[in-house]
């Protein structure tokens, strides 16, 4: 299901905006003679709530997509928004507010300051911008995600899983409108990979958290509402309520 | 975010003490030099203070000269003749007045020898009976009652084993003359002044061997309690014929304070200047470690920048950082520094410097000064490192991040060019000028651009430097090699430091060489003499006037002539007269004329001036110049001459009739003698006949130009000294950065390892890099140094240093003992390097 898709009621509410969008993305890399389209002019939308797989096979653009959309990375040409702010026309204080309010990250690797404790990195979005944190909601997160004895701990302390869960828990704490996860259990094995995706599952479906998640893994796009298939720096196809076989289907076909 | 550069400065402690060290010593040598001037200060503004703390007024010559900023120990007055103290007795108010008397003299120790006080004056004076009048206090004995009877001051009493009723030699203008020990004195509460050794005569004795019979030094006073000073003061100052005035005893104080202080301030300035290129130095390392940090956690601060970090926090993180480490430096420093001033103070005691004790004085100034110096660097240094931190962006955070900084290279060579260019400007300007703050300007300036320039170059010559290396240790010494090359920029900027002290060295090499090198040359061009008699107490007192002429009567000399110094004052400005013997001028000095006549013009009572003054001041033979004379007055006199420049010689040269004339009782600084060549027979024969004037140094010719040579080598062991505290915080600098490269570099060392390195070959490839590491900053240094040195050296040409040495030999050896030190700065490196796991390193991320 998608927003185009949604049926129009009586009166004409007006509709909520997606939590993130791309017009006409382009991002080339390189000089004159050798330029490497990573993004071709990409048109998507990613809803509010909802929980987004983007898949496709290594050089499709898919991590390109992300950080363009996370104003990690500038587009050659073409719009992102976050909400309704496009957010090609922030500087660098602007984009650094939209981070610290707005947009969660949880990467592949290297997510925590190795100085600091668990519990130091999980409030460092909020230390970072002077907020008060919602001790009930972390306790929550903590307990959620199993870390709870392991918060007085640096990450060298911490195995990968711990690691990435307490990631998670940081991109959480602040109910940004939007977490972008970047192959977050691209380093986990099998097990700790299951509890991850099916925690940020459950934070989509309980608290509406909007959620989009790089991935080449199957199983892993199985956990989430939709599915977008980039290749060569355009989306190519689309597929909603997946599971792990209809992913692995599609992902046959364009391959071949 | 406080909390994590909190945490990142604690989590590397080894990084944080050894950065820290280079400003620690900077700030110890700062601190102990504002502690131990504040100190003494202290003590001697206490001391003078209490020795005039009664007087309430004293009578004496006014200042001679308007310009009183030359001499040593204030202004040159005039004497007052004794009727003055009849007159002033008779004021009434004044209840007791006194005349003084100061002078030369110098005991002689029970095995013959002069005592000497290393550079402090050998004193005598008058002993007032009064002990509310005099600063002197007699502990055992009595005071001088008689023409026999001297007093000692303690300190030379303690350490020569003196006791009162022993007969003592006393050294004098006149010939010398035994007296007897009448009692052992204090100067206030201290055992002597500040080194000096004192001699206390009783009054008439005092003014018929140390000064002017007739006449007094002073006169002080003491008013009848109740009276109005005032009008005692204004009372006294009606019966005072023109040329002397009265003053408070406070004045005094604050003058002799004055004088001393300026001593002191000299002092400062000098270990002052040395500090400061301590933390210059310093500096460089730290700006070093800070960028090599920034680099080592470019991910770390990209991660917090994609958590919401703003710019201004990652500037502020890292600023902080240095505050921080600056701050705990510095109250480190600080604590050192003042344990740093007590060992001072004890190593000048072990010269035999007594210091009156006095608690050590520690100002908030000394705080201040250390802390802002201190952290002031450390914040500088910073500065650039955290810029570079604050560009870092967000995706940096991301494994496959790579960045490219040629665009900043480029940058950094127009602004290097531009700042040394700026530099050599201004060290030109301030050199022909001469400004000294402009060439200590200029030099920063060129330091600074070179180190922005060196990166250029870095690379080419850690090639051409590591080639032996690389033939010599084989795979190690190339890998060695090919990390001094892979990161220009590192290797320049750890280089630099070292580059600035070797420079600072090399630039003391050359000047000192040349300076050594000008003064044998001035010896040969201005003495024909075969003997120089000196005083044996360097630098201060001189010797007896009947010196010349008890050499006069040694069979084998042909002439003896008497050198004098005074001050006068020269067409208004204050300036020292040398004085020559004119008969038989020719047998003792050279002088090489330009214009005029020398020996002629000397007998005739006129000046001769070098070409120097003649061409600043536009002077020719035959100007008439005014003149003043402490003595004498006002006066004129004709130029009859103008002679090549000569150190030895000085600016204004006159006969000794007309400098006998003009200055009372004048110490000799040298006397002269001809014998037709030195021979052993006649250096014997020259000793025995001066054997009863043990304070003297006979020394031939050549001896006394070693003996300047000596001198000079001196004074550079003392600047290198100090330099070397420069040199070892560059030295620590590598250590540092070699620490961090092998931090930086565990994987690949492992991964090394791992294929079939021995631990052996892991040292000398890490000792090979500092190898080329300190070898590229030597070379740098020395080449800038030498040019440097050069340029100082040829614009001191008119002030004597008239040639120009490049000591080759040393500067080979700095740059080899560079190579050494480099080598030495690596072990502990090196052995961490080769002790890592090898598992563990290439499991490491």
């Amino acid at each position: 299901m998608t927003l185009t898709d949604q049926p129009p009621t009586g009166a004409p509410v007006p509709e909520p905006p997606p939590a993130a969008r791309a017009v006409d993305l382009v991002k080339t890399y390189g000089a004159h003679d050798a330029v490497v389209r990573a993004l071709d002019g990409v048109n998507v939308e990613f809803e509010r709530g909802r929980f987004t797989a983007v898949m496709g096979p290594s050089g499709s653009g898919k991590s390109t997509l992300m950080h363009c959309m996370a104003g990690l990375d500038t587009p050659t040409s073409g719009h992102a928004f976050i909400g309704e702010q496009e957010i090609g026309l922030l500087d660098d204080a602007g984009l650094t507010q939209l981070r610290r309010d707005r947009v969660g990250f949880v990467f592949q690797s290297f997510n925590l300051v190795p100085t600091l404790t668990a519990a130091e990195n999980i409030t460092l979005p909020a230390d970072l911008a002077g907020r008060k944190v919602d001790r009930e909601w972390f306790d929550y997160l903590v307990g959620q995600l199993g870390i709870a004895d392991r918060l007085s701990h640096r990450p060298n302390e911490m195995s990968g899983g711990q690691q990435q869960r307490a990631a998670c828990a940081r991109a959480l704490i602040g109910r940004p409108d939007l977490i972008f996860a970047d192959e977050p259990t691209g380093n986990l094995d099998s097990n700790s990979s299951s509890e991850m995706l099916a925690f940020l599952r459950r934070s989509v479906t309980e608290f509406h958290q909007s959620i989009v998640m790089v991935t080449h893994d199957a199983r892993g796009a199985a956990y989430a509402d939709r599915v977008v298939f980039l290749a060569d720096g355009n989306v190519v196809d689309e597929l909603v309520g997946p599971t792990a076989d209809s992913v692995l289907e599609r992902m046959k076909q364009l391959g071949s | 975010m406080g909390r994590v550069t909190l945490k990142g400065l604690l989590a590397h402690k080894l990084r944080l003490a050894l950065t820290a060290v280079a400003i620690v010593l900077g700030v110890t040598f700062i601190s102990g030099t504002l502690v131990l001037t504040d100190t003494l200060h202290a003590t001697f503004t206490t001391l003078f203070g209490h020795a005039y703390q009664n007087v309430d007024f004293e009578v004496r010559g006014k200042a001679a000269f308007t310009d009183n900023s030359g001499g040593g120990g204030g202004a040159v007055r005039k004497p007052v003749p004794d009727s003055i103290l009849t007159t002033v007795r008779q004021i009434p108010g004044v209840a007791y007045a006194a005349g003084t008397v100061t002078g030369y003299a110098q005991f002689v120790a029970p095995d013959g020898k002069a005592i000497t006080t290393g550079g402090a004056p050998t004193i005598g004076l008058s002993f007032d009976p009064n002990p509310e009048l005099s600063a002197l206090r007699v502990v055992s004995g009595h005071g001088p009652t008689a023409g026999n009877q001297v007093a000692m001051d303690a300190g030379t009493a303690t350490k020569y084993h003196f006791h009162v009723g022993d007969r003592v030699r006393v050294l004098l203008i006149g010939p010398p003359q035994t007296f007897t020990i009448s009692g052992i004195v204090t100067f206030g509460s201290a055992d002597n002044l500040a080194g000096a050794t004192l001699a206390a005569f009783d009054l008439g004795t005092a003014q018929q061997i140390l000064g002017t019979p007739g006449h007094f030094e002073a006169i002080d006073i003491l008013t009848r309690s109740g009276t109005d000073k005032a009008q005692v003061q204004r009372a006294i100052a009606r019966t005072l014929p023109s040329g002397v005035e009265v003053v408070t005893g406070q004045t005094v104080a604050d003058e002799a304070t004055t004088s001393i202080n300026q001593a002191l301030s000299f002092f400062s300035t000098a270990l002052l200047v040395f500090a400061f290129i301590s933390l210059f130095v310093g500096g460089f390392t730290i700006f070093n470690t800070f960028s090599i940090i920034v680099g080592q956690r470019t991910r770390e601060l990209a991660l917090l920048r994609i958590v919401g970090a703003s710019r201004r926090q990652v500037f502020r993180s890292v600023l902080i950082e240095a505050l921080l480490l600056g701050l705990v430096a510095s109250l480190v420093g600080l604590g050192l520094g003042v344990l740093a001033a007590l060992g001072l103070e004890a190593l000048l005691k072990g010269f035999g410097i007594t210091l009156p004790t006095g608690p050590l004085v520690f100002a908030s100034r000394t705080v201040i000064a250390a802390l802002a110096v201190g952290i002031g660097v450390t914040v500088m240094s910073a500065i650039g490192p955290a810029r570079r931190a604050v560009r870092i962006p967000p995706v940096a955070a991301l494994a496959d991040y790579r960045s490219d900084q040629a665009e900043s290279s480029r940058r950094r060579i127009v602004i290097g060019s531009v700042v040394a260019v700026m530099g050599i400007a201004a060290l030109i300007v301030g050199l022909t000028r001469p400004a000294i703050q402009l060439v200590g300007i200029g030099a920063v300036a060129v330091f600074l651009g070179i180190g922005m320039l060196a990166p250029v170059v870095a690379r080419p010559m850690s090639s051409v430097i590591g080639r032996p290396l690389a033939r010599l240790l084989g795979i190690p010494g190339r890998l060695g090699r090919e990390n001094s090359m892979r990161s220009p920029r590192r290797t320049a900027q750890t280089s630099s430091a070292l580059m600035v002290g070797l420079a600072l060295v090399s630039t003391i090499a050359v000047f000192g060489a040349s300076l050594s090198k000008s003064a044998t040359s001035s010896v040969d061009e201005a003495v024909s003499a075969d003997y120089i008699i000196t005083g044996s107490n360097a630098g201060a007192g001189g010797f007896s006037a009947s010196v010349a002429a008890a050499a006069a009567g040694i069979p084998g000399v042909s002439a003896a002539s008497t050198v004098y110094n005074g001050e006068f004052e020269v067409q208004r400005s204050l300036a020292t007269l040398t004085a020559v013997s004119t008969r038989r001028l020719s047998e003792t000095v050279i002088l090489r004329m330009d214009a005029g006549t020398g020996a002629p013009a000397l007998a005739a009572g006129q000046l001769l001036i070098d070409s120097t003054t003649a061409t600043t001041k536009h002077l020719v033979v035959g100007s008439v110049v005014p003149v003043k004379f402490a003595q004498t007055g006002v006066s004129t006199m004709r130029v009859g001459g103008i002679f090549k420049p000569n150190a030895l010689l000085g600016s204004y040269l006159v006969g000794d009739g007309f400098f006998l004339a003009h200055f009372d009782r004048p110490l000799p600084v040298a006397v002269l003698l001809h014998t037709g060549g030195s021979t052993g027979a006649t250096t014997r024969a020259v000793n025995a006949g001066l054997s009863a004037y043990p304070n003297l140094k006979i020394q031939t010719r050549t001896e006394f130009q070693k003996s300047q040579q000596a001198q000079v080598n001196q004074l550079l062991g003392l600047v290198y000294a100090l330099l070397a505290l420069a040199v070892l915080i560059a030295l620590i600098g590598i250590v540092n950065t070699l620490m961090l490269s092998v931090f930086e570099r565990t994987h690949e060392i492992g991964l090394l390892r791992a294929v079939g390195m021995k631990r052996r070959q892991v040292r000398s490839m890490i000792r090979s890099e500092s190898v080329i590491l300190s070898l590229f900053g030597a070379v740098i240094g020395v080449v800038v140094g030498t040019a440097l040195g050069v340029a100082f050296a040829s614009s001191l040409k008119q002030q004597g240093i008239t040639d120009l040495v490049v000591p080759v030999g040393s500067l080979v050896v700095f740059v080899v003992l560079a190579g050494l030190l480099g080598l030495a700065a690596a072990s502990w490196p090196a052995r961490r390097a080769a002790r890592l796991d090898v598992l563990a390193a290439i499991a490491a991320d």
